[in-house]
């Protein structure tokens, strides 16, 4: 029962992160239809910064929270300024930016990889060791609140809804895509570089962290749906409840319990593609 | 006038004979996983190149250094080697992962280039392959594992837990340990695997906790997995002894796993109080301004083991290489006090089965060496 206690904790930090990185992906699904595999090098970067600001320069926790979430910001924006919106603007097919995206995953990986030393970086944690799981809920729990409340509640979340169910007939009605665009992949790599600087102090900043966190994200993505907010934090919960409960108690050796979110991936794509939560109508 | 004009032309011809160099190629990893372990080698192997450069040289010609990057990549390494051995290189020197090794041997094999591995550790590269050319001076996983075991032989146990990650090496690594302790009839009772990008180790360390070990052998080398496992060690609050491959005895886990590593015993091929690394350490330091660390230490050994074969073969000629290496007989900077390298007869791996020591973990700091070899 100990066990079973300690590990509902930890699965539930764990499936926090991965449903960040799915919500970051949510926030440019809806309204572009664009996959963004590059959610996971944000997340790297946002580790980076975590380091950068606070172990380096001992920055105080938030103000480098906020610092480094602002700056992740600018780079998504960046980033759709310069990989996705001029192949939109040429009228490109959507498989285009997904590879231009693809491409950009590289370079951010490459630009750490050549600017930071090879070895994984210490990241301090916000609290104590034991306390970090804690926050980690408590800050995912507010950034979804505040996601659900965008969309639910404010005119601008009403905007990206009107995108994300028929683009052509938002343009019509006024909506400005290129804005809604723009603030969906600033949002998003905010939300995934704080994911990364969240499990930052568990992990270490380090370059190769980026690609298994895109791939739990995009699982978490699946097994929820891209249709609403709340499904991204479901996906990751399961994810991260199937995982870590299999180690801990299936009878199988401890190499073949890694396949576990490969098998949820595949099952619900075959079974139910679009999630476990609908969009609303 | 004509005395000038010859002098001229030695001149001349001096120069450039003084131009030829002995081309070595080296293929490092600088962006793919065996970056933290590639890096710090390539670095000593540069610095022993300018170091012999500073000295004169090998047989009155310069070292030079064609270095290729194959991200630890097994399917661009291959080419990599063809296109060092196209370049003119007469050795190869490898320092990214043991596959990306073993798959440039079906190139050096074919070319007849000489080449070693001061640094990989996967027991099968000169097993495998009957490739005449290749050496690997790098301390196996099997003599990794004796030595632990040698030095754990006091405590006498009985049943221990085993823990890795899911890299190649790491796989390698831990199938040579659970070996070693099957044949030594110590019982495995956990087996776990902590995967590249997991974000805990709790469940892993729950069902070792559960297994009730008497010790737990660390066979991973994904520094960021081995932090989540020590955490998990420490959140959990579990007390059995930890051993720990060589990987514990990269620096980087002073800073990163601050308080939770200590009395970690692990296995190292250096040791800090050897006449040669106190040497080596001045030296670095002199040379570039910074502090050395053990695996500057395999490259160092790795290019001054090839300039001594070429020197002994006296000459470029790669059959003459090939017949001094393999009469190798070299204390360098790795291994225990008074090590050599050397190969017996029809073997190519040089590391001294009594070469490795085993170090403690002390105040967040590596600390004294506390055995020596395997018995």
């Amino acid at each position: 029962m100990q066990d079973l206690l300690e590990l509902a904790v930890g699965a539930t930090a764990s499936g926090c992160i991965y449903g960040l990185i799915a919500l970051a992906y949510l926030l440019m699904i809806r309204p572009t239809g664009i996959i963004n595999f590059a959610v996971g090098e944000w997340a790297m970067i946002g580790a980076f910064g975590g380091y950068v600001l606070l172990t380096k320069y001992e920055w105080p926790y938030p103000a480098g929270m906020a610092v480094v979430v602002a700056f992740l910001c600018v780079v998504g924006w960046l980033t759709e300024r310069i990989a996705v919106r001029p192949l939109i603007e040429r009228g490109a097919p959507l498989l285009a930016p997904i590879l231009a995206l693809l491409g950009m995953l590289v370079v951010f990986r490459e630009t750490i990889s050549v600017s930071f030393p090879p070895d994984p970086m210490p990241v301090p944690f916000a609290f104590e060791i034991q306390d970090q799981k804690y926050f980690i809920i408590a800050v995912t729990l507010a950034v979804f609140a505040g996601a659900w409340f965008f969309f639910e509640r404010t005119l601008w979340g009403k905007s990206f809804e009107a995108v994300a169910l028929n683009r052509r007939a938002a343009a019509l009605m006024g909506i400005n895509l290129t804005r809604v665009t723009a603030f969906s992949f600033a949002a998003g790599a905010g939300v995934a570089g704080l994911g990364g600087l969240l499990v930052a102090p568990n992990v270490s900043a380090q370059y190769l962290m980026g690609v298994p966190l895109a791939i739990q994200g995009f699982t978490a993505l699946v097994i929820g749906g891209v249709g609403r907010v709340e499904g991204a934090l479901l996906g990751g919960f399961l994810l991260a409840f199937a995982e870590q409960l299999t180690i801990r108690y299936a009878p199988i050796p401890g190499g073949y319990a890694q396949g576990v979110p490969l098998l949820f991936l595949i099952v619900f794509l075959l079974v139910r593609p679009s999630g476990l939560l609908k969009a609303k109508a | 006038m004509r005395f000038w004009g010859a002098v001229a032309v030695l001149l001349f011809a001096g120069s450039c004979l003084a131009q030829e160099t002995i081309k070595i190629g080296l293929i490092t990893d600088r962006v793919g996983i065996s970056k933290p372990y590639s890096e710090p080698a390539t670095e000593g192997a540069i610095f022993g190149a300018e170091e012999i450069n500073r000295k004169g040289g090998i047989l009155g010609k310069k070292i030079e250094l064609l270095i290729e990057d194959d991200q630890s990549r097994p399917d661009i390494s291959a080419a990599l080697a063809r296109k060092l051995v196209d370049q003119g290189a007469v050795f190869i020197i490898s320092l990214s992962l043991s596959p990306a090794t073993q798959q440039q041997q079906t190139v050096t094999m074919e070319a007849k280039t000489p080449q070693m591995t001061p640094m990989n550790s996967a027991d099968y590269l000169t097993t495998q392959l009957d490739n005449p050319y290749f050496w690997q001076t790098g301390p196996l996983g099997s003599i990794q594992i004796a030595t632990l075991l040698a030095h754990a032989r006091a405590k006498n146990f009985k049943r221990v837990a085993l823990i890795t990650d899911n890299s190649d090496l790491g796989q390698a690594i831990a199938k040579a340990f659970k070996g070693t302790l099957e044949k030594a009839g110590i019982q495995i009772v956990a087996d776990e695997v902590v995967s590249r990008g997991a974000t805990t180790a709790m469940p892993q360390m729950q069902k070792i906790r559960a297994a009730n070990p008497e010790a737990m052998f660390l066979a991973g080398v994904l520094t960021a997995e081995n932090v989540l496992i020590f955490r998990a060690y420490k959140e959990l609050g579990v007390k059995f002894p930890i051993h720990s491959s060589y990987n514990l005895s990269v620096p980087i886990y002073e800073t990163v796993a601050k308080g939770l590593v200590n009395g970690v015993t692990f296995v190292d091929a250096y040791d800090p109080d050897k006449p040669e690394v106190k040497a080596f350490v001045a030296a670095y330091k002199k040379g570039t301004g910074k502090d050395s660390q053990n695996l500057h230490g395999y490259g160092y050994d790795g290019v001054m083991l090839i300039a001594d074969a070429i020197r002994r073969a006296g000459s470029t000629d790669k059959e003459k290489i090939r017949a001094a290496m393999q009469q190798t007989n070299y204390a360098g900077v790795m291994g225990a006090k008074g090590m050599k390298y050397s190969f017996a007869d029809g073997k190519r791996a040089g590391f001294d089965p009594n070469g490795m020591v085993v170090r403690v973990y002390e105040k967040d700091r590596q600390g004294r060496v506390v055995h020596v070899g395997t018995k």
